[in-house]
């Protein structure tokens, strides 16, 4: 079998060394060490805007996957002084991964940029949005000012289930109906009160540091909780837990899921479906590209019984809401709720019971659009168990 | 840009950002340097090396065609040169600020309606290829316009460079998809060419603007025949000895009326590129054939391709291939930053010159200090002729820049291509970087261009220098 470079090979063999030599240096150089990323990528002619919610809304170059990473290469280059008006297209990203799925390289634009972010967090160049945040973290632990668990939920069990910032600060529903839906598979689920963000939200500003010390915290509770067994609300705690902590040197013994995760393998029994309502559903991004979930949200669904509208952007094509990655909603409103409406205009032409298994969709959603009933898949499946 | 130059674009600047909020119009160095560049080679050299010769003094992005109009009427009242900008995946230079002024980026406007009754999409011209075909696709058709660009470019990106895509053979270029336009021309006013099925109303002034790349007017909607999702799609690949048995097979099956929507025919060499994990078809004539439709018209293709082809059957497999990679640009990201200067030439011949054709440019380019390979595959197919799409890929001798030596290949190709009797560009359009040879393609033609040109936009403000006008 002919190897991958043999066509060159053969072509250059009637060639004398002197003029083909510089050329393949050159081309040895690109397919061994190659250019970096962030070159590489702006090199591209933005091959995943298509899938890009900020770049199909926004519409501008500068905010394009590309884009950006060529705006992050003026910065390296000092093309570009390294500022707050000038890193604003970087911030412009909303993390949803959406890029990966069609590069070549396998890169993600949010990754790319990251090393820039960090830079300007290092020398103290955030924006008082950021600083906002990084005290309410860094003081209350959480994304809001301090949060004060409500209810009367077990401290002691088999599953911890962690509810996340977003459930715990606004939607006590949500939880009590997960607490109720991983009892009825039989399990016995706890809460610890002292629940602290994942960290995910300095992660994506570039706060490294403070990253850091939020995930010493957060996995040591999580060690000390003595579970084997961890359930999240939220797909993007699950994937800091699964993904970034062990990157950062944080293990945490026990297994992680995100409730579709957990409920993939599991029998369910879901009572016949009296439900007459037609909905849609909308897979969050951190589900599907940041934890490879690309069917289970789907195939859970198509097992409830329920008469669901598949939208057109599902699966790993999935669109934000508008709200991922932290920085987009805290720098440019309007362009997240561009997003979310961009979401909403494709789910509502199919349905206003919209069904999601992230807090922050269902709460960017509802925040959008007075109309949609949002529904966590946790209340659906706890419905038909 | 002159000083006095500046003064007018500022004040132009000022008008419209009585109008424009701040998201949507911009000044900002971030923009500015963004909008300086597209896809062109030269451009992302620029790049590259931190040089930034062409930058507008501001972006602009209209959501509608009364916000396009107004834009428009500023730029001419101001005599401020205006360069419409798409999905920026254009590899000529067509959108370079070459001389200042404001960028007006059309991907605001996006919206899409489907008729199913007269079979037409109605697209504005900012609208993403991707996410136009792919939503035609969801509700059962398919416009067939599916260029290697697809998921960076515009609809109004496709009508500007009078693009064509990898199934034109069966479903043709942009200018026979579009059936109506709406455009805004100089000094600021809106013309709407409804579509019709066809008309016969004197000179169709509708494809005055197809390929005309933003130096006529700037589209803001058009009207696009589709087709219903194919009911079926038949795969087949062969192996041929030389590449005139392939060329030849395909001007047979051509010329007895069968339309395959997809052929590629790769020379020796792109052959062992693109299937060097086909061994039965490395170091031969690899051809892929896509024939799509109704099911019964595509068995009658298919038999007619069968008959006709002269060379070995290889299966689904190589075409299942060329699907997989088709889109696959990692070439320039790994090797164009390393100092490897690469590109492609698409150009276009009758079969009677075909064969002289490739011949001549492969030639005409290998000799050429600093080449390391030249290669083609024909890529696009019609009754008359051929399209041929060549690459090339070198590395500067010394004492000579990169820019220079990529001036001398496309130079000794373009004259090869015009003294072989074929056209100069098959569907990436001219640009900045084909502007020279235009003379030698449309003879008087050219000045005739330059008069109508001249007619609409006196003032010479739309994208001022690209196509040479």
């Amino acid at each position: 079998m002919p190897g991958r470079w043999d066509w060159l090979k053969e072509e250059l063999s009637g060639i004398s060394m002197l003029t083909k030599l510089p050329t393949m240096t050159k081309f040895l150089k690109g397919k061994i060490s190659g250019p970096d990323d962030m070159t590489k990528c702006s090199m591209c002619p933005n091959m995943c805007r298509h899938a890009c919610p900020i770049s199909i809304v926004d519409g501008k170059e500068t905010t394009s996957p590309a884009g950006k990473s060529r705006v992050g290469m003026m910065i390296e280059n000092e093309v570009l002084s390294l500022d707050r008006e000038n890193l604003l297209p970087i911030h412009m990203c909303l993390s949803c991964g959406c890029c990966e799925i069609w590069c070549p390289f396998d890169f993600s634009v949010s990754d790319i940029l990251r090393p820039v972010k960090t830079r300007a967090v290092e020398h103290n160049i955030v924006y008082e949005e950021f600083v906002e945040l990084f005290d309410d973290l860094r003081e209350n632990g959480t994304i809001y000012e301090e949060i004060e668990d409500q209810g009367d939920l077990p401290d002691d069990g088999d599953v911890l289930y962690l509810r996340g910032c977003e459930y715990r600060e606004g939607d006590s529903e949500v939880i009590d109906r997960t607490m109720s839906v991983l009892k009825k598979v039989g399990t016995d689920p706890f809460v610890i009160y002292d629940e602290k963000c994942c960290g995910i939200p300095a992660y994506n500003t570039g706060n490294i540091g403070l990253f850091e010390d939020l995930i010493e915290d957060m996995a040591e509770k999580i060690r000390g909780s003595g579970a084997d067994r961890v359930v999240t609300s939220c797909p993007s705690c699950a994937y800091a837990y699964k993904e970034l902590y062990p990157e950062f040197d944080q293990n945490i013994d026990a297994e992680i899921s995100h409730i579709v995760e957990f409920l993939e393998g599991k029998k369910l029994k879901f009572a016949p479906n009296k439900n007459t309502d037609r909905f849609t559903f909308h897979e969050p991004c951190k589900l599907v590209n940041g934890l490879g979930k690309k069917e289970s949200m789907q195939d859970l669904l198509d097992r409830t019984g329920l008469e669901l509208e598949k939208p057109r952007r599902n699966g790993d094509e999935t669109f934000c809401c508008g709200s991922g990655g932290t920085t987009v909603s805290r720098l440019n409103e309007e362009l997240s709720s561009e997003v979310a409406r961009e979401r909403l205009s494709e789910l509502k032409s199919l349905s206003d019971e919209i069904i999601t298994s992230c807090p922050t969709c269902k709460r960017t959603f509802e925040d959008n659009d007075e109309e949609v009933k949002v529904h966590d898949i946790a209340e659906i499946v706890d419905g038909l168990l | 840009m002159k000083k006095k130059d500046e003064g007018k674009v500022d004040k132009v600047i000022d008008k419209l950002s009585e109008s424009f909020e701040d998201n949507r119009l911009s000044t900002k160095k971030t923009d500015l340097l963004s909008y300086s560049h597209d896809y062109w080679p030269i451009s992302l050299h620029w790049m590259l090396e931190d040089k930034f010769p062409s930058i507008p003094n501001a972006v602009v992005w209209p959501e509608d065609k009364e916000e396009v109009k107004e834009v428009v009427r500023w730029c001419y009242k101001g005599r401020v040169p205006l360069y419409p900008y798409g999905g920026g995946s254009g590899v000529l230079g067509a959108t370079v600020p070459e001389k200042g002024g404001i960028i007006i980026d059309l991907k605001r406007m996006r919206s899409l309606q489907v008729d199913d009754q007269d079979l037409l999409v109605e697209a504005d011209s900012g609208l993403n290829g991707y996410y136009l075909e792919d939503s035609l696709n969801e509700e059962g058709y398919t416009m067939g316009n599916i260029p290697q660009s697809l998921y960076p470019s515009t609809v109004g990106g496709w009508v500007g460079t009078k693009a064509t895509g990898q199934f034109s053979t069966k479903y043709g270029g942009i200018e026979e998809m579009l059936k109506g336009i709406e455009v805004v021309v100089p000094p600021g006013k809106i013309l709407n060419f409804k579509p019709h099925p066809r008309t016969s109303t004197g000179p169709d002034l509708r494809k005055l603007f197809v390929g005309a790349e933003g130096t006529m007017g700037i589209m803001t909607k058009g009207w696009f025949k589709i087709w219903p999702y194919p009911e079926r799609r038949i795969k087949l690949s062969y192996a041929s000895e030389r590449l005139e048995d392939a060329v030849e097979s395909v001007r047979k099956v051509m010329r007895r009326g069968a339309e395959p929507a997809v052929v590629r025919i790769y020379d020796e060499m792109e052959t062992k590129r693109h299937f060097y994990d086909h061994e039965d078809i490395y170091g031969k004539i690899a051809t892929v054939i896509i024939i799509e439709g109704d099911e019964k018209i595509a068995e009658v293709e298919r038999e007619i391709v069968e008959e006709e082809f002269i060379g070995e059957y290889k299966g689904e497999g190589p075409v299942d291939h060329w699907l997989e990679t088709r889109f696959n640009v990692k070439e320039a990201s790994e090797f164009v930053p390393m100092g490897v200067v690469f590109d492609t030439i698409e150009v276009a011949v009758n079969w009677s010159n075909a064969e002289e054709l490739y011949e001549r440019v492969i030639e005409s380019i290998k000799p050429i200090k600093g080449v390391l390979f030249a290669s083609a595959h024909a890529s696009h197919f019609y009754p008359q002729g051929i399209c041929f799409y060549f690459t090339f890929a070198g590395t500067p001798p010394r004492k000579k820049d990169a820019e220079s030596f990529y001036q001398q290949v496309w130079s000794e190709a373009m004259k090869a291509v015009i003294g072989s009797g074929g056209t100069i560009s098959h569907h990436h359009g001219v640009g900045r970087q084909r502007k020279d040879w235009l003379e030698d393609e449309l003879g008087g033609g050219l000045k005739m261009l330059k008069d109508i040109k001249e007619k609409i936009d006196k003032r010479d403000i739309m994208n001022p220098g690209n196509l040479g006008l």
